[in-house]
């Protein structure tokens, strides 16, 4: 794929994303090796792989989370993996979290209003502070109608009142979708987004991801269930004890021998 | 000016195991509990009173008294753990402000009982020796002799038994320990028991060097603090080299800089040493 | 009686500013009573030696806090201190600021303290300066004050910031991936609450006539920890409520000072085994339940 440098705002031909040469080590223990790839904009990516292949840590890298031991990582041209998380949030790539990262204490809604913080600096830019003094009460009222609309699209709004420790795994999930969402992103970065869902569930999750594409958001997806990634990705990476082993179509990707060995030749969850 | 110097470094050392004693038990409750008990230092002024009371209005010989002064304060935090700390496990905050209400409530307790006024146990043990030019009287020798020995066989024990191989698998994952058969309740207790016992073991040794004050509690425990932090919190004998350095700093300190100020140069490398070394001199980097 | 609302008032300022840092942005910060020691001395020595009109001498004293805490919040929430070491080292700072007011005879005498003599003088639009003087006029003074602070604070919280601090209070490793700078936002909020409860300070010194490096001190700290815990941290009219109990007990149960010590460290670990939501926070938890 060739990957246009330098342009701090990217090229909307070029990539969005640029994963160049990353390698992450914790304490003699290699988890990802080597790894590069790019995402143009408007692409839904996949990455597949055993577990303990490195897809999450690969995204914690990508995120921000956790610095690569080598490598670099791109954003529209910039170099972003010495960033910290909310900086990169903030440019437009947002992550969600395998586990479900919601505040439990709070209600969906405020869940989701709480994200609201990167739409509002998008809206209104350093005159934010004046709204701590009411001057600008219609910023309020817009985010509360966003929040809305994306509990709507998550199927939380009947939820919308509960606290979120009371939701299900699989409402958990959707709204921690939702949170990620209300940060605007430009790429959404999914770590195993369908795992621990039940066959509607994933449905469902498949009917968002694809409206939140038409509606142009880019989107990589990390998961194990092929079957999910293959109705989506127009482009699979599958991983292998942390190393880049196949790229292409998904059916391409599926059947190549490295990586059926893979996911043979190891027993997995 | 070298014996001035010298003489200095080895009194800080001195002072420094006690608050490396005290050290030792926040480093101990926090690393297995991760309870921090901010009344430790309390305790160990229950172990100065006591000792006190023991020695001077009950007639027993100061050594005699020093063993039970420790129990009396080892029993009054077993009081405390079953009846407040045992309520705080799961969470950490509440245990550090239960044990900011303890203090209150001890200090206060022994001001009107004893009132502010200092009070001193008659001479322990006379006589100083001699090292050259520096003088060191031959209690606090002994003092430091007896933190020292008892820090010692702490680590050893911990390090070598079975109760301590558990107390760190506690520490690293209280499930874990569970379910491996280790009894975390009794561990705890354990924990808590040995802890203020430590405290008023010190604070029975401070007697004999010291008057007491009820106040005395505050300022130990902070220092303790420091030192445990300084030596790494998790680290046994971090404690000891924490207090230490902690003592000669403040001693060296003084010298050099105004003496009204010695209490804020332990502060001052202690917030360094936070910031640049969180783990701590001696502590465990992960 | 309206002692005990005036001091209620003050110390309600000390209290409602506190939970602000602790209670809602979740840092417990033991710097709060050197903030309020501080401007005390600032104020008054300002108005002694400068001739200032009290009113005015707020405003440096204010400026010393929030530079202040700037440098000591910058210092701890760089280095991501958590919970522990972060109480540890803000009473550090407060230890080597009072320190500092004990030795430094020359201007703050020491540990003997100053003795404030005048009248605060407010400027009042039609009147000019007018002086603060007899319980009725401190009365309202006060209560403006405290409403002031409680305004802002609920200005502030209630808007897109305050969701930025509950964030941090409740997870803040989440909060960062949602975009919130956490080292900005705990600085922030930090900064405001120490600045606030600045404005108790000079006020206190004046209404009770002396200043002295015990407002510096952990017991000071312990109080206003005991107000907030009592009446409901998290809340605003939380810190109110316990700051009314805790100046109203001693007047109304008599007791000599050690025993009102031991009382209020026995309510602050009853508070916390029992009713860890405060009184005004297990209330309204209880209403939302009845609700339900």
């Amino acid at each position: 794929m060739a990957y246009a440098a330098g342009r701090v705002n990217g090229d909307r031909a070029g990539s969005l994303l640029a994963v160049r040469g990353v390698t992450k080590r914790f304490l003699g223990l290699v988890a990802v090796s080597d790894v590069s790839f790019t995402v143009a904009r408007g692409e839904i990516v996949g990455i597949i792989g055993p577990n303990g292949s490195g897809k999450t840590t690969l995204l914690s890298v990508i995120a921000g989370m956790v610095p690569p031991s080598d490598g670099a990582v791109l954003w529209k041209g910039e170099a972003i993996h010495r960033l910290r998380p909310d900086v990169i949030a903030a440019r437009g790539l947002v992550k969600t979290f395998q586990n479900p990262q919601v505040f439990a204490e709070l209600s969906v809604f405020d869940n989701v209003l709480v994200a609201s913080h990167l739409a509002l600096k998008h809206a209104r830019g350093g005159h934010r502070a004046l709204t701590l003094v009411g001057i600008d009460g219609r910023a309020g009222r817009g985010l509360a109608e966003r929040v809305r609309e994306l509990l709507a699209l998550c199927e939380l709004t009947r939820a919308a009142d509960q606290p979120a420790g009371n939701l299900s795994y699989g409402e958990e999930k959707m709204l921690g979708l939702a949170m990620a969402l209300m940060c605007e992103p430009e790429l959404l970065l999914l770590d195993e987004p369908a795992s621990g869902l039940g066959h509607e569930e994933v449905d469902r999750l498949t009917a968002v991801l694809r409206r939140l594409h038409d509606t142009g958001t880019t989107l990589c997806i990390v998961d194990h269930k092929v079957g999910f990634l293959r109705g989506l990705a127009a482009r699979v990476i599958a991983l292998n004890y942390g190393r880049k082993v196949a790229e292409g179509r998904p059916d391409e990707v599926l059947n190549d021998p490295a990586v059926v060995e893979a996911y043979l030749g190891r027993a997995h969850a | 000016m070298l014996s001035l110097v010298a003489g200095q470094v080895l009194n800080g050392a001195i002072v420094g195991s006690m608050y490396g004693i005290i050290a030792l038990g926040i480093t101990l409750t926090f690393g297995i509990t991760g309870i921090v008990n901010f009344a430790l230092g309390e305790f160990m002024m229950i172990g100065a009173y006591a000792t006190f009371a023991l020695a001077e209005r009950g007639g027993l010989p100061y050594p005699v008294a020093v063993v039970p002064a420790a129990l009396i304060a080892a029993a009054a935090g077993y009081v405390c753990n079953k009846a407040f700390f045992r309520f705080t496990r799961g969470n950490l905050v509440n245990g550090l402000l239960v044990s900011i209400g303890l203090i209150s409530v001890f200090e206060s307790a022994v001001l009107w009982y004893w009132s502010a006024t200092p009070i001193e146990m008659h001479y322990v043990l006379p006589g100083a020796l001699r090292l050259g030019d520096v003088s060191l009287p031959k209690m606090k020798l002994l003092v430091f002799a007896v933190i020292v020995v008892v820090i010692a066989l702490t680590y050893a024990a911990l390090a070598g038994t079975w109760l301590g191989r558990a107390s760190f698998a506690y520490a690293q994952n209280a499930e874990a320990a569970t379910l491996m058969g280790v009894h975390t309740e009794r561990l705890v207790t354990a924990v808590m028991l040995y802890s203020t016992g430590l405290a008023g073991l010190g604070g029975a040794l401070y007697a004999s060097l010291y008057s007491l004050e009820p106040s005395l509690g505050g300022v130990y425990v902070l220092k303790g603090m420091e030192a445990a932090i300084l030596g790494g919190i998790g680290s046994l004998m971090g404690s000891l080299w924490g207090g230490v350095i902690l003592g000669v700093i403040e001693a060296v300190g003084s010298i050099f800089l105004p003496t009204a100020f010695r209490d804020a140069y332990g502060l001052a490398v202690l917030v360094a040493i936070l910031l640049f070394r969180p783990a701590g001199l001696f502590g465990d980097e992960s | 009686m309206l002692t005990i609302f005036i001091y209620t008032f003050l110390s309600g300022i000390l209290a409602v500013t506190f939970d602000l840092i602790f209670g809602f942005t979740g840092q417990l910060s033991m710097f709060h009573p050197a903030v309020f020691g501080l401007s005390a001395y600032v104020t008054h020595l300002l108005v002694l030696h400068a001739r200032l009109p009290f009113w005015l001498a707020t405003l440096p004293a204010a400026a010393a806090a929030v530079a202040l805490a700037i440098v000591v919040g910058s210092i701890c929430f760089k280095f991501r201190l958590k919970t522990f070491y972060f109480a540890v080292v803000t009473l550090a700072f407060a230890e080597m600021l009072r320190l500092i007011i004990v030795n430094w005879n020359s201007v703050t005498n020491g540990t003997l303290g100053l003795v404030v003599s005048g009248k605060p003088t407010i400027w009042w639009p039609g009147t000019g300066l007018v002086a603060i003087r007899g319980p009725v006029a401190w009365y309202y003074l006060t209560l403006a004050a405290l409403g002031a602070t409680v305004l802002i604070c609920a200005r502030v919280l209630a808007s897109w910031m305050g969701r930025a601090f509950g964030a941090i209070r409740l997870n803040e490793d989440l909060a960062r991936t949602l975009g919130i700078n956490v080292f900005r936002y705990k600085l922030v909020s930090f900064a405001i609450g120490n600045a606030l409860a600045s404005f108790a300070g000079g006020l206190y010194g004046y209404y009770t006539g002396y200043i002295d490096p015990g407002y510096l001190s952990i017991n000071q700290s312990m109080e206003v920890l005991a107000m907030v815990l009592l009446g409901g941290q998290g809340t605003l009219t939380g810190p109110v409520v316990g700051s009314f109990v805790l100046t109203a007990l001693p007047h109304v149960i008599d007791l000599r000072a050690e025993a009102r010590a031991i009382l209020y460290g026995a309510i602050l670990i009853f508070t916390i085994l029992v009713m860890p939501r405060g009184v005004v926070g297990t209330l309204r938890a209880w209403r939302m339940r009845r609700a339900a």
